[in-house]
């Protein structure tokens, strides 16, 4: 599911060689995008909420309570207590899912964007860097980005089970391939400035000069890339999950919360469509901020 | 052109073959001993070691590979460990239902989402083009399990149409009114990346200099949009759906399972569930070689719509 971020990679070259010389700018722009402001407020709430979740909650979301089970949202439960979204089969409060649930959705998605987006920035900074490697390496990451992401989410849950672990590995496969792509763009444009030749003139090794020229000066637009790449993976996991290739029951899961009440969806639609919507919104919100940067950063469709 | 496609070929071999590696280590890294399995509970060590002989589990890790090249080139992808039946035979018969979906899915999808992005690149500017553009960010943002659950519990629910299984042929009445609600929710997720691009790639073309030819030589707007612009545009809009086909095979997984459509995708789940690993890798195999094939049917499409490519 991550091929749909595809018509978002080109021009990473112009993309970054323009970030790196205009980067007040850009931020003056998008500041006065209104629906990327809305959704970056969203995104930081909605992630705020994600690390308080154990603090904020309004119960435990792992504690059953079977005289309030399928209370809807928005009424009082058998036990007096108001339910803002209602309870699921097992009487838990779903608000109290539903943080959980955000927050595990969300924890895997960082740690599956940090390890694939790392292999893709090693990978693009090493085809930027040595010119012999770039051929091999970017037709493999070619392979990889149209290789259908839910494949490999297949295929590693049916070796080593489904479950966190394999979940989270198929993620990163899935985010390596844009990540290395950005990565070699912007690498390949720092490779052209003065201070890479000052610094091969002064005898740097090829491991400082990467490390600390090159890698620090793609830094920023790495970060960016991974971040933006989050809601993609988040949407590909919840989709694993929810064909119980992820998170398994009970770990509160958006995707598998929403598999999990497919089975009451007649008469308690709210088990399962709260936590899909819920994953609907942050993905899009994440695609939003996206869009309303790659307008500001593609000198293409700026006019 | 025939040039263009052998190459394709040779490009797509080494590909296969990483697929083919990968499903066979898929095999070997599987915890249970397929001996064991297949001797069942009550057989003897020496039963055993001889499935493992005929097997020939025995040999180097590189010859069981080059057996196992030859037996897929020969359609013997093993037999179900839990129907017993050939590997080959269960996915003959999910494979029909899940290039009907995708088929299905593709034929309402393209030319809406086609139209959408023209409409939205003619009223550049305009309400009705940033409403088609909010609708196709928000319909990749949907994971298909939302659409899905929605459509099953409002139209499914309320018995206006079925939502179990497939109905039979699609061009029987049962069979068109089964594939609606499957085909609906797969083509919802697949409308906005074409909306964008074709508007992105009208845009372009809209501002080229044959256009302009085009306009000048009086040509109505709708000719120039239509046979102009339009032609031109949609070359990027055929890659795009190649390579979108991918994300769509992931999506056919999801509303399959959903819509307890009898595919391809919801046999490989239901494997993996059940660990039955011959039936899974056949199934991942089978999905791997169909996403090849569809991608090389592009890149000629892609080179028959431009003839540039297929010369450089």
């Amino acid at each position: 599911m991550s091929d749909a971020i595809l018509d978002r990679a080109p021009d990473a070259d112009a993309i970054a060689l323009d970030m790196i010389r205009r980067k007040n700018a850009i931020w003056r722009r998008l500041l006065r995008d209104v629906p990327a402001l809305l959704a970056l407020t969203f995104l930081i709430l909605v992630v705020l909420a994600a690390i308080l979740a154990p603090w904020i909650t309004p119960a435990d979301p792992y504690a059953n309570k079977l005289v309030v089970r399928f209370t809807k949202p928005w009424t009082v439960g058998r036990d007096g207590v108001f339910y803002l979204l209602g309870t699921d089969n097992q009487g838990r409060d779903m608000v109290a899912r539903l943080l959980f649930g955000m927050r595990s959705t969300l924890t895997i998605g960082v740690i599956a964007v940090l390890c694939g987006g790392t292999v893709g920035a090693v990978v693009g900074l090493l085809a930027a860097y040595y010119r012999r490697l770039e051929t091999p390496l970017m037709r493999l990451v070619d392979v990889l980005l149209s290789f259908p992401s839910i494949l490999f989410g297949l295929a590693i849950a049916a070796v080593l089970k489904p479950g966190l672990p394999s979940l989270v590995l198929a993620l990163s496969i899935a985010a390596v391939p844009v990540i290395a792509r950005i990565t070699r763009g912007a690498a390949t444009v720092v490779m052209q400035q003065e201070y890479m030749e000052a610094g091969r003139a002064v005898g740097l090794r090829d491991p400082a000069l990467i490390g600390r020229y090159l890698a620090l000066n793609c830094g920023s637009t790495i970060l960016i890339y991974m971040t933006l790449q989050l809601g993609q993976i988040i949407l590909l996991g919840a989709g694993l999950s929810f064909l119980g290739l992820g998170a398994q029951a009970p770990t509160a899961e958006l995707g598998s919360m929403a598999a999990d009440g497919r089975k009451f969806l007649t008469n308690f639609p709210h088990v399962a469509t709260i936590p899909a919507t819920a994953i609907f919104l942050v993905v899009l919100a994440f695609n939003v901020v996206g869009d309303a940067l790659r307008d500001v950063l593609d000198p293409k469709l700026r006019q | 052109m025939l040039r263009h496609i052998a190459h394709r070929l040779i490009i797509s071999v080494p590909v296969l073959l990483g697929v083919l590696l990968i499903g066979f280590l898929l095999l070997q890294v599987v915890p249970t001993d397929p001996a064991t399995v297949l001797a069942g509970p009550t057989a003897s060590q020496a039963e055993i070691e001889a499935i493992r002989e005929q097997m020939g589990l025995n040999q180097p890790l590189w010859l069981q590979f080059a057996l196992y090249l030859g037996r897929v080139l020969q359609f013997d992808l093993g037999r179900s460990m839990i129907s017993n039946r050939p590997v080959i035979e269960e996915i003959a018969s999910t494979i029909g239902p899940t290039v009907e979906l995708m088929l299905a899915c593709l034929v309402w999808a393209v030319p809406t989402g086609i139209t959408l992005g023209t409409l939205a690149a003619r009223k550049r500017g305009t309400w009705l083009d940033r409403l088609i553009m909010a609708v196709s960010v928000a319909g990749v943002s949907m994971p298909v399990f939302w659409i899905g659950l929605l459509l099953i519990q409002y139209v499914g629910g309320a018995g206006l149409l079925p939502f179990q299984g497939r109905g039979g042929p699609i061009w029987t009445f049962e069979g068109l009114r089964h594939i609606v609600l499957p085909a609906v929710t797969l083509g919802l997720v697949f409308i906005g990346p074409v909306a964008r691009m074709t508007r992105t790639s009208v845009l372009d073309t809209l501002g080229a200099d044959y256009v302009r030819t085009a306009r000048a030589k009086g040509a109505p707007e709708w000719r120039v949009v239509m046979r102009h612009a339009l032609r031109n545009a949609l070359i990027p809009v055929v890659t795009l759906i190649g390579l979108q086909i991918g994300f769509l095979l992931g999506g056919a997984v999801v509303t399959e399972t959903m819509f307890a459509w009898p595919g391809v995708g919801r046999m490989a789940v239901g494997a993996i569930s059940a660990t039955d690993f011959p039936l899974a890798q056949g199934a991942i195999l089978m999905l791997a070689v169909a996403f090849l094939a569809v991608n090389l049917v592009v890149d000629v499409l892609y080179a028959y719509l431009d003839p540039r490519i297929a010369r450089s």
